[in-house]
């Protein structure tokens, strides 16, 4: 095999960089938000999907594999990307341009909320070695406690919308960049379609936190089956 | 030395000089290509309706025959007949080498080459690219003289002025001076062969369709070095222009040939919107007077009609010196494919819709038919031999000029859509024969003193020294600008010999002015006021060259208008009727009575003017003046007889 | 008689890498009057509005009617040509910079070679096989050659790289002008003989994905080309040819 140039590289990694934006890590919002909307419907399907993901063999593995690694690498492409631009929005006032200069920030913010949503779910999740069935009620104690306050509120609020909004405005990037959407009116119609789908995420996701809000599940019901 | 690599130096990166560098290189030969600005950015990608090429692809009967004598008409005879009918008879040959070469011309629905009509001719024959054929072609070349740069074989030498000839002892060309614009570098560039394809003299005018760079001073330079200069008093006045402070933009024939009406109110004083005034109160008058050709007759006719309704008949659309240019129509789709560039134009520089509204135009001048006398070489069939190193050479060895520098293809008035086609033509044409030139002489630029390049180049460094150190209290831009308005006030559409000696003394009085001139900037970096003031005193000379040539041609030929010379031609007069006439004088039996009342007459006159004035001008700088001698003119090939369009 | 004067702001530089400097001038008004003939009145009494004489601002112009892409500058921030920049529609005091995103030459003057050498980094041209006669070119739809038409009004003037995010003076993006170069000749019959060698020479640093769409370069294209229907169509493109390197090769 001829050893890939230097270009080759760039090209690939930048294309990587978008793909991985949507597989893995864009199809990992989805289901997590919807998985966790679930919480809106009863507390029952909320606790046996937990359940079940946890009881994924070799689970570390599979988010090493899948998320965590995909999203080191989109993170760090990111910040690159990022680095490398110069926005303009204040002198060239149109929409995509605001968009741009957002889809660049929200990353950031998602980054930072990612670290702060790992470090108090995840991380202590595996320091404290609760796996399987330990899980579910670990975390939703947890969970109970950031929703009690408004500051919890506010920084999972920004961090969902955040992040529905980087996925769904890179979901329009994506589809770009790889040339599936061309023309000005496949372009315009992609938008509204992925706007929708973003929308639709934030909803399910702020009402997952509207949820928890009102309706605080005692960490003790849920150990019970 | 036919063995060493061939070496020219082309001035200018229009449509003439980048035909020129591209069929050099492909021959193997090197190309340095000097350009004022960026190329890509030259005067040519200003032409918008198109370009002439008799395909006869409508099936309407059209050959390059055809095209030879509409164009010989067209300019009223005075262009040597074998050098436009060769040129004519390449015209499909270029239309399908730019088509090769990627330019959008439009298409029929088989998916061929689509054709217009334009001015001065009766069939569809103007291949054209959207409205910006010009700059379409300018591109297509473009991009083969880069392939050719990426190559090795071409040179670039943009942001470069062409100072002056550099001239052996035996007056022959051996290379060029070169302004580097940025660093304020004067230097010499060696080469057997040196080519003007520095475009027209527009910025003579001030206010004109031409471009910025489009002041002629490569061109008048080389006439102050000794070489001719021919048919300066023609000048092209296209009728349809945009009114502008700083310049007026063109309005393309185009909009005419898709079907574009020129008309003004019948009452003069008839203020309504034009879209009110019903169509019977609408003077339509080149329609009325021309029913065969209609808006489409020659430039020069549709200019002199334009200004004879303002000023004759103070029929201005508002009394202002504008009439209508009606394509309200046409359905918006059409003209969006057809003419969007232009009519996009027309929007952005007056805020009106033309699509909704008739446009307000006005003649501007537009081309110079004139030039640097150049030569050519005959063939024994009526056309050009390829290879004759005579062809294009000015009457200084080594020094050539091509496009809108030269004279020869355009006669007395030019076309429409041939000044693309003489740009082309010439700049494949010559190459054969620059490169013959390069072998037969014995000597080459590198065998020539180093003494020689060192005076031209210490020549021209003064020069600009002095200027620079110019402190008077003239500005010279608006001196420019004066300059300009004496020649729009006194040589334009219609001229008289007491105008044109007041615009002779007043043009002396500009060049006393001008050595009171300051320069405005004496740095040394990226400094425009030297050159400008060094082209402007071309400039000076150059409006002499068209001011004495106007004056002293008493006659009316074209562009060329003096009505107290006109010939008067009878109403009901048939230009055949010129041919027999002729014939019948051949043998020797001219009988008044075969001929309408005051046609003999009228012929007679004709004949008389043509002995007289069917010659070309030839100006030659002698003591600071131009020198005005005549030269016949090939007419080998069609009986010059009157023109008609009606 | 006191004339009408509109007030117009100029940044000005004297050499590249010397610091720039703002001079006022005003200039009267007259009808139609535009950046460029405001420009040419300050050429013929180049005054600030302090009553100093200075030398006169340079600027880069030719054709003042859109079509040769010279007098591109920052009218009131945003960039334009000088030539279609009327001054009764534009806010006053009207203030004149030279583009930022390429090196300055002197006042409004920069250097814009960067886009020139761009057309030769992705042989934007058609490889003929001479210039001789050799028939008639190849047949084309009309709506092809109408698409092409307009992407080949492209008058390398700069304004889309200027508003460009990902543009600066100092990386090697491409940007849309050179983008919309590879697809115009990968669309032509004969052009497309060497699509594979342009687009490799825009699948990497500076290539087609540093485009951020922004899409700010179609806000601004005065020829209103489709730019961002033509990165994407450029993007499709380089995707295939991705694949086809990783998968077929």
């Amino acid at each position: 095999m001829v050893k890939p140039s230097k270009d080759e590289i760039h090209y690939l990694l930048l294309k990587l960089h978008s793909l991985t934006g949507i597989v893995p890590i864009g199809a990992f919002l989805v289901i997590h938000i919807c998985v966790n909307s679930l919480r809106t419907v009863g507390v029952w399907p909320y606790q046996l999907s937990i359940d079940a993901i946890n009881s994924i063999p070799f689970l570390l593995v599979v988010e090493i594999t899948f998320i965590y690694i995909p999203l080191l690498f989109h993170s760090v492409m990111g910040f690159y990307v990022a680095s490398i631009a110069k926005t303009n929005t204040h002198r060239y006032r149109y929409p995509r341009n605001a968009l741009y200069t957002l889809q660049r920030l929200s990353g950031a913010v998602v980054f930072v909320f990612l670290v702060y949503h790992l470090g108090t779910t995840v991380g202590p999740k595996l320091w404290e070695g609760k796996h399987h069935f330990e899980a579910a009620p670990f975390l939703i104690d947890i969970m109970n406690g950031e929703f009690k306050t408004w500051q919890g509120i506010l920084i999972y609020a920004i961090g969902i919308v955040s992040a529905t909004f980087h996925f769904s405005n890179g979901l329009w990037g994506f589809c770009v960049s790889w040339g599936i959407l061309i023309g000005k009116s496949a372009q315009r119609n992609g938008a509204i379609v992925f706007a929708m789908i973003g929308l639709a995420l934030t909803v399910l996701g702020l009402a997952t936190v509207a949820e928890f809000n009102m309706n605080p599940l005692p960490a003790e019901a849920t150990v019970v089956r | 030395m036919t063995n060493r690599k061939k070496k020219v130096v082309i001035v200018g990166g229009g449509l003439a000089g980048l035909a020129l560098a591209m069929k050099f290189c492909e021959r193997n030969g090197e190309a340095t290509v000097v350009s004022y600005q960026s190329l890509k950015r030259s005067h040519s990608v200003c032409a918008q309706g198109g370009i002439n090429a008799a395909i006869d692809a409508k099936n309407e009967g059209d050959t390059p025959e055809k095209h030879f004598y509409d164009t010989i008409k067209g300019g009223d005879f005075l262009a040597h007949q074998p050098l436009v009918r060769d040129m004519c008879h390449q015209a499909p040959t270029i239309i399908n080498l730019m088509d090769r070469m990627g330019v959008a011309f439009n298409r029929t629905g088989e998916g061929h080459l689509d054709f217009r009509r334009f001015g001065g001719t009766l069939f569809n024959r103007t291949a054209f690219a959207g409205a910006t054929t010009g700059q379409q072609l300018v591109y297509a070349l473009d991009e083969q003289v880069r392939r050719h740069v990426h190559d090795g074989s071409a040179k670039t030498l943009e942001w470069h002025e062409y100072l002056g000839a550099v001239l052996d002892a035996e007056g022959i060309c051996r290379g060029a001076v070169i302004h580097d614009l940025r660093t304020d570098e004067i230097y010499t560039l060696k080469a057997d062969a040196v080519v003007l394809a520095t475009g027209g003299p527009g910025q003579v005018y001030g206010r004109s369709t031409n471009s910025v760079v489009n002041t002629g001073a490569a061109a008048t330079t080389a006439y102050m070095q000794g070489a001719k200069f021919a048919n300066g008093e023609f000048i092209q006045i296209h009728p349809t222009a945009i009114p502008g402070q700083d310049k007026l933009r063109l309005m393309s024939e185009s909009a005419r040939g898709e079907g574009g009406r020129v008309w003004v109110p019948r009452d003069g004083n008839d203020n309504r919107n034009p879209r009110e005034i019903p169509e019977n109160e609408r003077y339509y008058f080149l329609e009325e007077k021309y029913p065969l050709f209609k808006n489409l007759v020659p430039r020069d006719v549709a200019s002199r009609e334009i200004y004879d309704i303002v000023y004759n008949q103070n029929l201005g659309v508002s009394g202002d010196p504008m009439v209508y240019l009606d394509l309200t129509h046409k359905s918006r789709e059409f003209l969006d494919n057809r003419l969007g560039g232009i009519l996009d134009i027309y929007t952005k520089f007056t805020g009106a819709d033309p699509r909704e509204t008739p446009m307000k135009i006005f003649p501007a001048v537009h081309y110079s038919m004139g030039g640097l006398w150049t030569d050519y070489g005959p063939d024994s069939n009526g056309m050009i031999d390829h290879a004759s190193p005579k062809n294009q050479m000015t009457s200084i060895r080594g020094l050539y000029a091509a496009g809108e520098a030269d004279y020869q293809y355009h006669g007395a008035n030019r076309l429409g859509a041939n000044s693309l086609l003489s740009c082309i033509y010439t700049g494949l044409m010559m190459a054969r024969g620059v490169m013959n030139y390069m072998d037969s002489l014995e000597k080459s630029a590198d065998d020539i003193s180093s003494t020689v390049f060192d005076d031209a180049r210490s020549h021209w460094k003064s020069r600009f020294n002095d200027i620079k150190n110019m402190n008077g209290s003239e500005n010279p831009h608006k001196l420019h600008h004066e300059l300009g308005d004496i020649m729009l006030a006194n040589v334009l559409i219609v001229r008289d010999n007491k105008s044109l000696e007041k615009a002779s003394h007043e043009i002396e009085e500009i060049e006393t002015r001008f050595k009171n001139v300051k320069c405005l900037d004496t740095t040394d970096w990226v400094n425009p006021s030297p050159s400008f003031i060094n082209q402007l005193y071309c400039m000076i000379h150059l409006s002499k060259i068209i001011t004495k040539g106007a004056l002293m041609r008493d006659e009316f030929r074209g562009s060329h208008y003096k009505p107290d010379f006109d010939l008067s031609q009878p109403k009901d007069f048939d230009p055949h009727e010129y041919i027999e006439y002729l014939e019948q004088k051949q043998y020797g039996d001219v009988t008044e009575g075969k001929f309408p009342p005051g046609h003999l007459d009228y012929m007679k006159r004709f004949e008389e003017n043509n002995e007289k004035w069917l010659k070309t001008t030839v100006a030659q700088y002698k003591n600071n003046q131009p020198q005005i001698t005549y030269e016949e003119v090939n007419t080998s090939l069609v009986t010059p007889r009157p023109r008609k369009y009606d | 008689m006191t004339e009408k004067t509109t007030t117009i702001k100029i940044k000005r530089q004297d050499k590249p890498g010397s610091p720039s400097y703002w001079q006022t001038f005003e200039v009267p008004d007259k009808p139609f009057a535009n950046i460029i003939s405001c420009l040419m009145d300050i050429q013929k009494t180049p005054t600030t509005e302090d009553g100093k004489t200075v030398n006169p601002v340079t600027w880069d112009c030719n054709c003042l009617e859109e079509v040769c892409g010279s007098c591109t500058m920052l009218i009131n921030g945003q960039v334009r040509q000088a030539c279609t920049a009327l001054v009764d529609n534009l806010k006053k005091p009207i203030v004149l910079e030279p583009m930022s995103k390429f090196p300055v030459l002197r006042d409004l003057q920069v250097d814009r070679e960067r886009m020139f050498d761009n057309l030769k980094k992705v042989k934007a041209w058609i490889e003929i096989d001479g210039s001789h006669d050799i028939g008639a070119g190849p047949i084309m739809p009309d709506q092809d050659r109408a698409k092409r038409y307009v992407m080949s009004e492209c008058m390398t003037c700069g304004c889309c790289l200027e508003a460009c995010p990902q543009f600066t003076q100092d990386n090697s993006f491409l940007g849309a002008a050179t983008f919309n170069q590879v697809r115009l000749f990968n669309l032509h019959p004969s052009g497309e003989m060497k699509k594979e060698d342009r687009l490799d020479a825009i699948m990497g640093e500076g290539g087609i994905t540093d485009c951020g769409n922004a899409q700010v370069c179609v806000e601004v294209c005065p020829k209103n080309i489709p730019l961002t229907e033509s990165i994407a169509d450029i993007s499709r493109q380089t995707t295939w040819q991705m694949i086809k390197n990783l998968l077929i090769k």
